[in-house]
């Protein structure tokens, strides 16, 4: 069995007394797509937070390929971790391509001496970049808008440059926290569709999600996190199978979650076959 | 039921206010010209004033020589002629550009109205008064109301954007003779009113000329021509710094070529240098520096020590360019070091900590720490800079021309801010300066993205207290005294207000923050006592009616750095090939 | 021994000093998260203002303390509320949404302003002036360390009228009202709360101390220059950061603190007084790199 491309180990946080996540694990494998489900305050972007060392875990660890990752968001990244925010950061007053180009930040060799001295390899390094983040913006479809200011994007296409920015960075593993938020229906399911493409590409995806139906059609596995601990993990059909899962979440009377669940799981069948 | 009804009221207000002027913009604009042209030939004094005749034979008639309007009434009657073409030829966002000239004349009219009333003793002297009329201002004053007026009935639209693209050489010619206008502006702005005290009316022709700048200015930067030129000047970066150094070295042949001027364009340029780099730290980075001037202090303490002067705490005699390197180097260790608490303090409490690294210098030196400073009694005589046996505050003769003593200093200094600007816009466009960008925009998204935050903050401390360093060497042996009272506080807010002024983040901005903030004092002695007050309330002003600055950094657009980029890349691979 | 004692007592009248002015910063930087720099200032204007009212006071008034030291209370304070006020008005309130850059630079200009409207229009301002002699005089000898009158006063001032601060907020309507728009200005608004009114009145209360604090100044060490604002001021700031922005109590024991270090400081520390200043940045640069909440706040969590 190989190992695990992204592993988290008995994660635990604490703030001052209180107990945001208790001994959480969570295993994705490479090449696939990993949900995080649960209501409101379960701790899902503080677990988000442990994975890419904006947080330390107070106990437990979290694993890159077998290898512990260090506790800065930024040689995180560098590593092979990179994210998207649930409520979009971008670099407002920059153009499209240059968020972009941002993101590539960690893969280009340029030192302080090109950067100054602006030589012919400053010039090969600025292209290849510049290629590279069209190539990305073009994945994503956000063709010809290079030089709008990011703010001026509507909503969905900032939430798109967010995750080409977040791609340029070369991943090995993408978390996206809250990608549809917000999103109608059409968008939704474009950005279902993204996924599964990024997916293609080699990267693996853990994404947080309120949305259940997007997360059952999505996912290979799903992760249900309750007061900061994990209740279930499994295929969506175990999830959804699971009384547990129906009892707990959202705390709605059991009826009426088990009928949302089942409703959501039956058309994201109808959507994959 | 009627608190719901109560909103709608708001939102049609501007509509109505707008469709009140609407109807009138052209016909005022029309008017506005028209009085404008009128009031330049009108006399605008009744009499001859004390300090003998009011420039520019103000007390002209109309008939007496028509073509014979000069200086102020000149600017007055361009701009009456110019509201009329922007307002009847197709300009873009039309409204900004009429209001801005509108507001260049009353600017001109109200400076010379109000200081031919006070000087002049009364209203009489700019209305009637024995017989004599002379509503010149006063018709100026109007013409520029209706003109402001007749730029928001015609609508104030966004800042016309230039989408076409030139060719290289059309670029560089524009570019030329851009950079040329601009010497000439900035050559009549230090000669206006004369040297000195030779003028008793200088300070008030220098603020009228500063109005009709501004009018003119607004209008360029209205019609959208700023912004594109910025844009174009950023795409031919090298070119532009080469020219505009070039422009500069020609300073010494206009009218500006004398000694006084060559003296106060040298502590520009000093300066100038000295707020580029606190642009990296401000504008780049987005670090609030409130000690910066403390680098600058540092480099000249180090070179001064190391010159050879009398009270020089070292034996040691160093050749300029090594001690100013080692100045550098030692300003940018304190840079470093100051630059150090970022990686825990951020914000608003990162400017008290520099602040407060300020204060601790300046009461350092005040108290002669290590005896390095001199304390009070500064260090005096630094000799001058010599080359090849000219010293360096000597005039020098060229051939047949005798060039004005201070030039060599000049030139050096012009070298500084070139080389300067340079390192600016090169580290701008790199991996570095997007990594700063993004910290100023978002630090907690730039560290997602792999930046060492912490890391790069120190370095733009470092390499913007190397640039203050590198000028303060220069600083030392230009003025030959090194006093702990030219790096205060107050200091420090001047070349932040320069930066701010000119506009964060853009070069050209820099410069010419620096420009009026250091040259203001010296035309304006007149109203010595209220420099200081005057800079405060500019501060707050343009705070509120203008943040980003005179010359906003420009929306950079990729596509033609690209082009750029790839011009260069094959120019490089051809000459490899050849 | 004695002169231990002796400058423990002048720290702490220092630090009564500074906690008047400390507050205002505090309070301001609780609720709009702004350095409001030219606070400093204020505290300067209405020790000029205190000064004026006394010039103008008809002769046999002068000379009755009793009557003069009030006035010239009120007249500092006068002077203090409406700077701030107008300064609140016209130069942070258009501001309220700019960039975080943009409130700070403000505030330096207002500071420059001030401190440059006082030195050209106030007579002879360019030189230390007298303050008028109405404070009581003498001093309380406790053994061998002799402490002024207007010290004790100073004193008794600064804890009085922060307790009444401190009780105001914490009880009161408008009290609750400002801690909720320092909490979150939005819902604070939603609740009905005019964020207008609760920042002006803020500035006010911040002026009140400052005047009080100017007017104690000048009758504590006897003469007034354009100079105090500025540097009493960045001693307030420290306070205000050493307690723990947002903090009255912070900011009152903040202030203390750096009265002491400030004279303990000038005693013994080399350099003597020549430096002391320097150690109070040392002391600012360090609390806020080590304990950037300070001594009383709340850490600040990462937010992502």
């Amino acid at each position: 069995m190989s190992t695990p491309v992204l592993e988290a180990r008995d994660v635990s946080m604490v703030f001052g007394g209180l107990k945001a996540l208790k001994g959480v694990t969570l295993t994705l494998d490479e090449g696939k797509i990993v949900g995080l489900i649960g209501p409101n305050g379960a701790g899902k972007t503080t677990f988000f937070n442990c994975l890419t060392g904006l947080y330390t875990p107070t106990t437990g660890q979290v694993l890159l390929k077998g290898n512990v990752l260090p506790g800065d968001p930024a040689q995180v990244t560098d590593a092979g971790v990179a994210r998207t925010f649930q409520n979009i950061r971008l670099f407002p007053s920059m153009t499209v391509l240059e968020n972009v180009m941002v993101g590539r930040h960690v893969r280009m060799k340029q030192g302080p001496l090109a950067s100054l001295f602006h030589g012919p390899a400053y010039h090969r390094g600025e292209k290849a970049a510049r290629e590279r983040s069209r190539e990305l913006l073009a994945f994503v479809g956000l063709n010809n808008l290079d030089d709008e200011l990011s703010r001026n994007l509507p909503y969905g296409d900032q939430r798109r440059l967010e995750i080409a920015r977040a791609l340029a960075t070369d991943p090995a593993v993408l978390l996206l926290d809250e990608p549809t938020a917000g999103m109608n229906p059409q968008e939704t399911e474009a950005t279902q569709q993204l996924i599964f493409r990024i997916r293609e590409t080699g990267v693996s995806v853990v994404v947080i999600e309120h949305d259940i139906k997007f997360i059952f059609g999505l996912c290979d596995s799903v992760s249900v996190l309750v007061q900061g601990e994990l209740l279930v993990e499994g295929s969506p059909e175990v999830v959804r199978a699971d009384p547990r899962v129906v009892e707990a979440y959202l705390g709605k009377p059991p009826e009426e979650v088990q009928h949302d669940v089942e409703a959501a799981a039956a058309s994201a069948e109808e959507e994959q076959a | 039921m009627s608190t719901s009804t109560v909103s709608t009221p708001d939102t049609t207000t501007p509509v109505e206010k707008r469709s009140a002027l609407a109807p009138l913009g052209k016909p005022f604009a029309a008017a506005g010209g028209v009085l404008g042209i009128v009031a330049a030939l009108l006399p605008w004094v009744t009499f001859t004033l004390n300090d003998g005749n009011w420039p520019d034979k103000s007390t002209l008639q109309f008939f007496d020589a028509p073509f014979a309007v000069t200086g102020f009434r000149w600017h007055v009657l361009l701009l009456g002629v110019l509201i009329l073409v922007a307002a009847f030829a197709p300009t873009p966002s039309k409204g900004r550009v009429v209001r801005a000239l509108g507001w260049g004349l009353t600017l001109v009219s109200f400076v010379n109205a109000a200081y031919i009333t006070v000087k002049g003793g009364g209203l009489g002297a700019i209305t009637a008064l024995d017989g004599v009329t002379a509503f010149g201002s006063i018709v100026g004053l109007v013409a520029g109301v209706l003109a402001i007026l007749a730029g928001y009935g015609i609508g104030i639209e966004p800042v016309g954007e230039w989408k076409f693209k030139v060719s290289t050489p059309v670029a560089y010619l524009v570019l030329l003779v851009s950079f040329a206008a601009v010497l000439y502006a900035v050559a009549a702005m230090l000669t206006t009113g004369g040297v000195g005290t030779s003028n008793p009316y200088s300070g008030a022709i220098f603020l009228s000329f500063l109005g009709f700048a501004a009018g003119v200015l607004g209008a360029l930067s209205g019609v959208g021509f700023i912004r594109w030129l910025s844009a174009l000047s950023e795409q031919h970066r090298v070119f532009s710094v080469i020219v505009l150094a070039a422009c500069a070295l020609l300073l010494p042949f206009t009218d500006a070529g004398n000694e006084y001027w060559m003296t106060v364009a040298a502590n520009i340029g000093i300066y100038a240098a000295t707020a580029i780099g606190l642009n990296i730290v401000v504008g780049l980075a987005g670090l609030l520096d409130l000690g910066y001037v403390a680098f600058m202090g540092i480099g000249a303490l180090v070179a001064a020590n190391f010159s050879g002067a009398a009270t020089a705490h070292f034996g040691i005699t160093l050749p300029f360019p090594v001690a100013a390197v080692a100045a550098a180097i030692v300003a940018g260790i304190f840079g470093a070091i100051v630059g150090s608490p970022t990686l825990r303090v951020r914000g608003d409490y990162l400017a008290i900590v520099t602040l407060a690294f300020g204060e601790i210098f300046t009461r350092s030196a005040q108290n002669n720490i290590g005896g390095i400073t001199n304390g009070s009694n500064a260090i005096p005589g630094i000799p001058p800079l010599s080359l090849f046996g000219n010293e360096f505050n000597k005039s020098i003769t060229l051939g047949a021309v005798k060039l004005p003593a201070g030039v060599l200093y000049y030139i050096l200094i012009v070298l500084l801010v070139a080389a300067t600007m340079a390192v600016f816009a090169n580290l701008k466009f790199s991996r570095i300066g997007r990594a700063w960008i993004a910290i100023r925009e978002d630090e907690d998204a730039a560290r997602a993205m792999g930046i060492r935050t912490g890391k790069m903050k120190i370095l733009a401390f470092l390499i913007g207290a190397t640039l203050a360093g590198l000028a303060g060497a220069v600083f030392a042996h230009k003025n030959g005294t090194v006093s702990y009272e030219s790096f205060k506080f107050l200091e420090s807010v001047t070349l932040l207000a320069a930066v701010i002024l000119g506009g964060m983040g853009s070069i050209p901005g820099a410069v010419l923050g620096a420009a009026l903030l250091f040259v203001l004092p010296e035309k304006l002695r007149d109203f010595e006592d209220y420099r200081l007050m005057i800079f405060g309330l500019a501060l707050i002003l343009i705070m509120r009616f203008r943040p980003v600055g005179l010359i906003p950094d420009a929306h950079r657009r990729a596509e033609m750095i690209e082009r750029a980029d790839e011009n260069a890349e094959e120019a490089h691979v051809e000459a490899k090939k050849a | 021994m004695s002169v231990l004692l002796q400058q423990l007592a002048n720290g702490v009248i220092q630090g009564a000093l500074i906690a008047l002015i400390a507050l205002g910063y505090t309070m301001v930087y609780g609720i709009i998260q702004l350095i409001n720099f030219a606070h400093g200032e204020v505290f300067m204007v209405a020790s000029y203002g205190g000064l004026a009212t006394f010039t103008l006071l008809p002769d046999d008034l002068k000379k009755s303390p009793a009557v003069a030291l009030p006035l010239m209370f009120v007249g500092g304070i006068v002077v203090a509320v409406l700077v701030a006020v107008i300064m609140e008005r016209f130069a942070y309130r258009p501001l309220r949404n700019a960039p975080r850059l943009a409130p700070l630079i403000t505030a330096l200009g207002v500071s420059v302003f001030l401190q440059e409207a006082v030195r050209v229009w106030y007579p002879n301002a360019t030189s230390n002036l007298p303050y008028p002699k109405v404070f009581p005089e003498g001093s309380l000898s406790l053994g061998s360390v002799n402490i002024a009158w207007t010290g004790v006063l100073l004193v008794g001032l600064s804890v009085g009228l922060s307790v009444i601060l401190q009780t105001y907020i914490n009880k009161s309507r408008m009290g609750r009202a400002m801690r909720a728009t320092a909490q979150d200005p939005d819902t604070a608004k939603l609740m009905g709360v005019n964020p207008d009114r609760v920042i002006v009145l803020t500035f006010i209360f911040g002026a009140v101390l400052a005047g009080v604090a100017g007017v104690m100044f000048g009758g504590y060490l006897n003469n007034i220059n354009i100079d105090m604002g500025f540097q009493n001021g960045i001693f307030a700031f420290t306070a205000a950061v050493l307690g723990g922005v947002g903090s009255i109590r912070g900011a009152v024991i903040g202030a203390f603190i750096i009265g002491l270090i400030k004279t303990l400081a000038g005693q013994y520390m080399p350099g003597g007084t020549q430096y002391d200043y320097v150690w109070i940045f040392v002391v600012l640069i360090l609390v806020l790199v080590f304990r950037p909440q300070g001594l009383f706040g709340e850490p600040e969590r990462v937010r992502a």
